[in-house]
């Protein structure tokens, strides 16, 4: 079985650019389920259903939940297994870097992105998160960018803990913005299919928090 | 409460910087809290960051002096940072940590436009904190729960990060991540 693995992220940048029926479409094609984890179900649906602002975008995420296009992670793992799991990425994540001056261990990333780490761990399958902030990326795919850019915004010395940090090379992550390449490429969006379509998408979701830089999207652009 | 003294400190440079309507260094003071907060992530120094800023926009404008209210937020907060500053130098946390708290909940008890103009500027320092504590490396979740902020609000604030743009930000290169799109939808 095949895990797509939503951080709330890509689910908030997805609503906020009225994009959520992209991720229906995207269902359809797909071999596989689209998993939600209760830290990210809080983050996109219980805590904005309470937010008269957001309200409406919860909602329609919710359908989408009801409508079992995403699934919730309690239906493939135990909630208890998860949760272990989960404490068990968190430590693992924050002890990764300390400050050379106090000693002190960075907590760099939240419940909400270590559940989605432990369920892929624990799903043990061909499973790809779905992330759009970038420290959990960095700390999988390239924990000294994340040490030089803290040590430099932080005008201290940071120590890495290189036990800790091969732990998060097995992960696989995509951001919303390679969904949308897909999604474009397959004519899954309902606009004239040309680079100014695919452009418009990519800004649209790094203004709505997906990390993704200029040049990423010019190299997208010319990808098409 | 972490770093006692830098917080001490902060707050001593705040009285005088509201005192003499410097602006300016009450944001860079702000910033100092960031860097700490980023690293000891302890609520008080958020606290302090928000309400040093905070202060510094009100005192910015300078229209708000004018209205009903202002004398009041005055001199409820010029008076409850010289009680935290004692309380410290007591090492007294808790007694510290109510008059910081005091100069927000003062906002309650003020009637007219005041009120609102000042929740709304103590709302966006928060969302403002948070931002910069993701500039700072955390995960954008980890900085809205610290701050007590909305992800939702936060993720546009995000979208402008310019440090998005830096070469630093970018763990894989676009092909192999578009590959794994790719494959996974094949």
């Amino acid at each position: 079985m095949k895990y797509l693995i939503f951080d709330a992220g890509p689910i908030i940048s997805l609503t906020m650019n009225g994009l959520l029926n992209v991720i229906e479409r995207l269902k359809e094609k797909f071999d596989g389920e689209f998993v939600i984890t209760p830290g990210v179900k809080h983050e996109v649906i219980d805590r904005p259903m309470k937010i008269n602002k957001y309200k409406l975008e919860a909602l329609q995420v919710k359908q989408l939940l009801d409508k079992g296009i995403f699934r919730h992670c309690y239906e493939i793992v135990s909630a208890q297994k998860l949760d272990i799991e989960t404490k068990r990425i968190l430590k693992i994540a924050n002890s990764s870097l300390r400050s050379l001056n106090s000693g002190e261990k960075i907590n760099l990333i939240h419940e909400g992105e270590a559940s989605c780490l432990a369920f892929a761990n624990l799903c043990s399958c061909d499973s790809v998160i779905v992330i759009d902030e970038r420290t959990t990326r960095l700390i999988g795919e390239a924990p000294k960018n994340l040490e030089k850019m803290m040590e430099k915004k932080l005008h201290t010395s940071l120590q890495a803990n290189p036990e800790s940090l091969k732990f998060f090379r097995k992960f696989r992550f995509i951001r919303s913005s390679e969904l949308l390449f897909v999604a474009f490429k397959k004519g899954l969006i309902p606009l004239k299919k040309d680079k100014q379509t695919l452009e418009a998408l990519l800004y649209g979701v790094k203004y709505k928090g997906t990390s993704i830089s200029e040049q990423e999207i010019e190299e997208m652009k010319k990808m098409v | 409460m972490k770093e006692v003294d830098n917080i001490l400190r902060i707050l001593k440079e705040t009285r005088k910087f509201i005192q003499e309507e410097n602006t300016n260094e009450l944001k860079i003071l702000s910033d100092q809290t960031i860097h700490t907060a980023t690293i000891s992530q302890d609520p008080d120094n958020i606290i302090v960051a928000v309400l040093v800023y905070s202060l510094g926009k009100v005192m910015e404008r300078s229209h708000y002096r004018d209205m009903e209210g202002w004398d009041q937020f005055y001199s409820t907060a010029i008076k409850n940072l010289d009680h935290a500053i004692i309380n410290l130098e007591k090492n007294d946390v808790d007694s510290a940590r109510n008059h910081l708290g005091n100069i927000r909940n003062c906002l309650n008890k003020l009637s007219g436009n005041l009120k609102e103009y000042i929740k709304d500027v103590f709302r966006k320092a928060e969302i403002n904190k948070a931002f910069r504590l993701y500039e700072h490396g955390l995960s954008s979740k980890q900085t809205a729960e610290l701050l007590g902020v909305s992800l939702w609000d936060l993720s546009t604030y995000i979208g402008q990060s310019s440090i998005n743009n830096s070469n630093i930000s970018i763990s894989l290169p676009v092909s192999k991540r578009i590959k794994i799109a790719e494959d996974v939808f094949r």
